[in-house]
């Protein structure tokens, strides 16, 4: 039985899957499938599988390639490696997370192969000089400007306490989010780098709350939001103003706890009540093809497969075309109008115009910049539900 | 109990011409393979194989069962990689220096944990190997926490005349890891066939008759942890080079002793190719389930309609089932070849042998 | 030193739990000598088992115990049986590997099962809690910490002045023996281990309406289920209820004085010490 599993496996290694249609674009796309980011990661695949649907309807048809890195950087760098070099894609899009996609960028440089990365957010992704990769994201820099401008637009605050997990993302983003603090005036006074997944944070808050900040900024995945929130209201940790950047506070599991929800601030990089491309229309029919609502993570990614697959169906199978056509080219789709330029010190980024939503009464609802907002922001925090 | 613990003394010349054959073979390799993607898998096998002999020696021969290993593969890695990045001494020197900060970090727990034996062992070393990672996690000065550190550049390798810059291909990686899997395997074979070997072996049958006949049970452990960390933090230092990038999470995780341990189970601890055979077999197998190439090959020998349900299935959902695949092969092979791979053939042949007279 | 006493306060309740956890662990290893580390996913089946009966039948978390206790106690009885059973007398690494295995195919069987979502159990006392001199206490963690107890006196008394309960205490202290007196050795693992696994189920119940659920969240607990479990001394089950308790303590207001980043760190020196020291445990009878 064992012996004949061996075997089996043995023969299927030297076979080389060989049958590509014409006129099919052969893309890549690496993915956090399983593992701990998978929640998340499932949102990307979903944007990408509307993606396909839409570039077949446009008549471009694509045969992607799906990798699952299970949200480790060497497993990606060997997806990666696979496609470009046994699978000779002409363009990848992905990995989701910042750790893998940092590790990702610089093999995408060595094989000479344009990778377009979606959704991660670290900065220095961008900032390395690296020639083949664009980022469709906005950076963790972007999600604390936004966030943090809007608070000394709206209040005064005057001090900020910050609760980050302790990952690639969660660092990037407190680093960012100091960064702008200070340029800003707002003073440091609580800072604490969590390990996700304890099933008890109140110590941690306790100690928040005792700093009597205005501002508390999180950065967490998804249940870690909704745990914090949970314990912050037992501990009665009441701020100005609570503010999160992206990830689990704009997921509309979140907003759905609504004793623990109302109120709470986060940025974002995608909304359905944005005016771009047809993102009201797109909204409904991922959530009547999923059943469930899409996050900015799968608009990002769903823009992102849309731009690489009409920039890659001119380009015949030429990589160094290809990445011409990204540098060059303008998209307008549900992301607005995308470009990839060099500036502040970034390459081929994105100047991604962020949001910030609210949770109110259970619902995200755009509120900043006034311009694109559907709903004035409640301010200043307006306390616990008894 | 254990059919492995014979020693195999006067090997034979059929298998050392085997040997040789094979190694040659390796080493004409990158000629003729031109798929860096092949190569990766090999370079990946090679460090596979050399963490496993190196935890053979103290799991195997010694019979110390640690399942944190994944501390000295780390230790190893990120001195090497601090020390290029941050202060600018080439690797060929930070690799040495790695083996001797994870040796001498070793010996410190070594001396600790010796005493406790069984279970309590196994347990001691994992929080040791926790202990490490949180550390990492926590000292963002020196290892840059979780963010991990990305290599920028290696600097060209000197041997003679002859300077090696390309650092960007698979070749240099390559080589680098062929000959220090030889050097671990010869190692192993010759401790085993030495003294140092023969009181490693007596520790593992029974520790209190090896003390009684005067085998000072600390030391004699201690030495074989030291060796053993050698080759683990070897394996750590080629590792973060290679991939360009190491963090706490990769580099010190339990995922990662457990698959040591693993490479050496599968294959048949307590034997020379015992880690070869579990890293060959465990290796492309695991890449092959995550990549989906089975699903892939399948459908492509037109024995399954991609469009048909079951071709749906496997695109879709055997991609999602890797670990799961993973996790029932852990379980068969424990259940039904608990001496691995290895020692599922020696019986094999045996029985066969034995029927033939 | 309200911080203090907060941090003091949640680490004990939370530790009631963690004290459920490492019972559970501990009569396993008693009985078996077993390293298992499936066990924290094992209790990630309690705690999808909970979270369904909630979402589809309406049943209480707390309640709903009753259902997930006996359930458990056969899906454990089923592991011993089929698997754990046949590596009884195998090499230790081979019993942890078997374990490792099982829990990558229960944590993996059951994303694909329910994809790899978190899930989160919201009761109408999920976020509630009540205020005493400035120290807010969880409600449900306080309602879990008492069924805790509840269900530790009644082990207690199960072990202690049962037939059955004694032929496991047996064949805990010496196997051998324990079938020489004529014990039913066999049985009384797959007893032994439907308890264990009962009471991590009866655990991931416990910490469903206040944690979350996703099908890689057993590892979290398995760790900290061995500390617990050396910590009081393999196989006993009031050393494990102090060290559930101390540990959950060692979290919290280690996490205030040195950082969260490191609250691990402590756990497991204290961990290495306590082996090192103590390593029958703190209320252990000194056996090897």
């Amino acid at each position: 039985m064992n012996k004949a599993i061996v075997a089996l496996m043995l023969a299927l290694m030297c076979i080389f899957p060989a049958v590509v249609t014409a006129e099919a674009v052969k893309l890549g796309f690496i993915n956090s499938i399983t593992g701990p980011e998978a929640p998340i990661g499932e949102n990307l695949t979903n944007g990408v599988i509307l993606a396909i649907e839409d570039l077949k309807e446009k008549g471009i048809n694509v045969d992607l390639i799906k990798e699952d890195d299970t949200g480790k950087p060497e497993k990606s760098m060997a997806a990666l490696e696979k496609l470009a070099t046994r699978d000779k894609v002409v363009g990848i899009v992905g990995p989701y997370t910042s750790a893998t996609s940092n590790a990702d960028a610089k093999m995408a440089e060595r094989y000479k192969v344009p990778l377009l990365i979606p959704a991660a957010s670290k900065e220095e992704i961008t900032r390395q000089n690296l020639q083949w990769t664009f980022r469709t994201s906005g950076t963790t820099g972007d999600y604390a400007t936004i966030l943090l401008e809007m608070a000394s637009k709206l209040g005064q605050p005057k001090t900020l306490a910050i609760l980050n997990e302790n990952t690639d993302f969660g660092v990037s983003a407190a680093n960012s989010a100091k960064a702008v603090a200070e340029k800003l005036g707002i003073k440091l006074v609580f800072e604490e780098a969590y390990s996700k997944g304890s099933p008890d944070y109140r110590s941690t808050l306790a100690q928040a709350k005792a700093a009597k900040p205005d501002l508390v900024f999180m950065v967490s995945y998804v249940a870690d939001a909704i745990l914090l929130m949970r314990q912050s209201r037992e501990i009665g940790l009441s701020p100005m103003a609570f503010i999160g950047a992206g990830a689990g506070f704009s997921v509309s599991q979140f907003a759905s706890e609504k004793e623990i929800s109302h109120g709470i601030f986060s940025s974002t990089q995608w909304t359905e009540d944005v005016p771009w491309g047809n993102s009201k229309a797109w909204y409904q029919r991922y959530e009547k093809k999923f059943g469930k609502s899409p996050t900015y993570h799968a608009a990002c990614a769903y823009e992102s497969m849309m731009i690489m697959g009409q920039a890659a169906s001119t380009v015949g199978g030429d990589r160094e075309k290809l990445r011409q056509q990204l540098r060059t080219g303008k998209w307008n789709g549900i992301l607005g109008e995308v470009s990839f330029t060099d500036y502040d010190g970034y390459q081929n980024q994105r100047k991604a115009q962020m949001l910030v939503e609210q949770v109110q009464n259970g619902k995200h609802e755009t509120v900043w910049p006034s311009e694109l907002s559907a709903k004035k922001p409640i301010w200043p925090f307006p306390g616990w539900t008894k | 109990m254990r059919p492995f613990m014979h020693n195999m003394r006067g090997t034979s010349t059929l298998p050392v011409l085997l040997a040789v054959v094979a190694v040659a073979a390796l080493f004409l390799l990158p000629n003729f393979v031109e798929s860096t993607y092949a190569l990766h898998i090999m370079i990946l096998i090679f460090i596979s194989i050399i963490m496993g002999s190196g935890w053979n020696i103290l799991g195997g021969y010694t019979g110390q069962y640690s399942v944190g290993h994944a501390a000295y593969f780390g230790v190893g890695g990120y001195t090497t990689i601090i020390l290029m990045q941050y202060r600018h001494i080439a690797p060929w020197y930070g690799v040495w220096a790695g083996i001797l900060v994870a040796v001498a970090i070793a010996l410190i727990i070594g001396t600790i944990c010796f005493r406790l034996r069984g279970p309590y062992f196994v347990l001691a070393s994992i929080a040791v190997a926790e202990i490490f990672r949180v550390t990492a996690l926590n000292l963002k000065k020196l290892t840059n926490g979780a963010e991990g550190i990305l290599i920028t550049d290696i600097p060209p390798f000197k041997i003679g005349d002859v300077v090696i810059t390309d650092f960007m291909s698979k070749v240099p990686f390559y080589y680098i890891g062929l000959v220090t899997l030889i050097i671990a395997i010869f190692a192993t074979w010759m401790l085993q066939n030495s003294k140092l070997g023969y009181y490693f072996q007596a520790i593992r049958e029974d520790q209190d008759a090896a003390h009684s006949l005067g085998i000072n049970l600390t030391i004699y452990k201690n030495v074989a942890l030291a060796c053993s960390v050698v080759f683990t933090s070897l394996a750590g230092s080629l590792y973060g080079l290679y991939v360009g990038f190491i963090d706490p999470s990769t580099v010190l995780a339990l995922d990662l002793s457990v698959q040591i341990v693993m490479t050496c189970i599968i294959g048949g601890i307590g034997t020379i190719f015992g880690p070869v055979i579990g890293a060959v077999v465990l290796v492309p197998f695991s890449e092959a389930l995550r990549s989906n190439m089975i699903a892939q090959a399948i459908i492509d020998s037109g024995l399954v309609s991609e469009n048909s349900g079951f071709g749906f299935f496997l695109k879709e959902q055997l991609s999602h089932a890797h670990v799961l695949i993973y996790g029932i092969l852990l379980v068969v092979v424990i259940l039904y070849m608990p001496d691995g791979i290895l020692g599922f053939v020696r019986k094999l042949t045996s029985k066969r042998r034995k029927e033939a007279i | 030193m309200a911080v203090f006493l907060q941090s003091m306060l949640s680490g004990i309740l939370i530790g009631g739990v963690y004290a459920l956890i490492g019972i559970g662990l501990t009569i396993i290893f008693g009985v078996m000598r077993v390293i298992n580390f499936a066990h924290g996913d094992v209790l990630m089946i309690g705690m999808y088992m909970t979270y369904f009966l909630f979402t589809l039948l309406h049943i209480d978390p707390f309640v709903s115990i009753v259902v997930t206790i006996p359930l458990m106690f056969l899906f454990g009885a089923f592991l011993q049986k089929v698997f754990i059973n046949r590596v009884l007398g195998a090499l230790p690494q081979n019993q942890i590997l078997l374990t490792i295995g099982m829990g990558l195919v229960m944590s993996n069987a059951v994303m694909l099962a329910f994809t790899s979502d978190y899930k989160i159990l919201s009761t109408k006392y999920s976020s509630s809690s009540f205020n005493i001199l400035g120290i807010s206490i969880s409600s449900p963690l306080l309602i879990s910490f008492a069924i805790t107890i509840i269900i530790t006196v009644a082990l207690y008394w199960f072990l202690y002045r049962t037939d059955t309960g004694q032929a496991i205490r047996a064949t805990a202290q010496d196997r051998g023996a324990a079938q020489l007196m004529g014990i039913n050795v066999k049985r009384m693992s797959i007893i032994a281990f439907g308890l264990g696994a009962a009471l991590a189920g009866t655990a991931g119940a416990l910490i469903s309406p206040t944690y979350y659920i996703f099908p890689q969240v057993g590892s979290v607990f398995t760790l900290k289920a061995f500390v617990i479990t050396v910590l009081g001394g393999m196989g006993s089950i009031v050393g494990a209820t102090l060290g559930g308790v101390l540990i959950g303590i060692a979290e919290s207001v280690g996490g205030v004085y040195f950082g969260s980043g490191w609250k691990d760190v402590i756990v497991f020196m204290v961990f290495l010490l306590v082996l090192l020291f103590k390593p029958s445990g703190l209320l252990g009878t000194s056996k090897d």
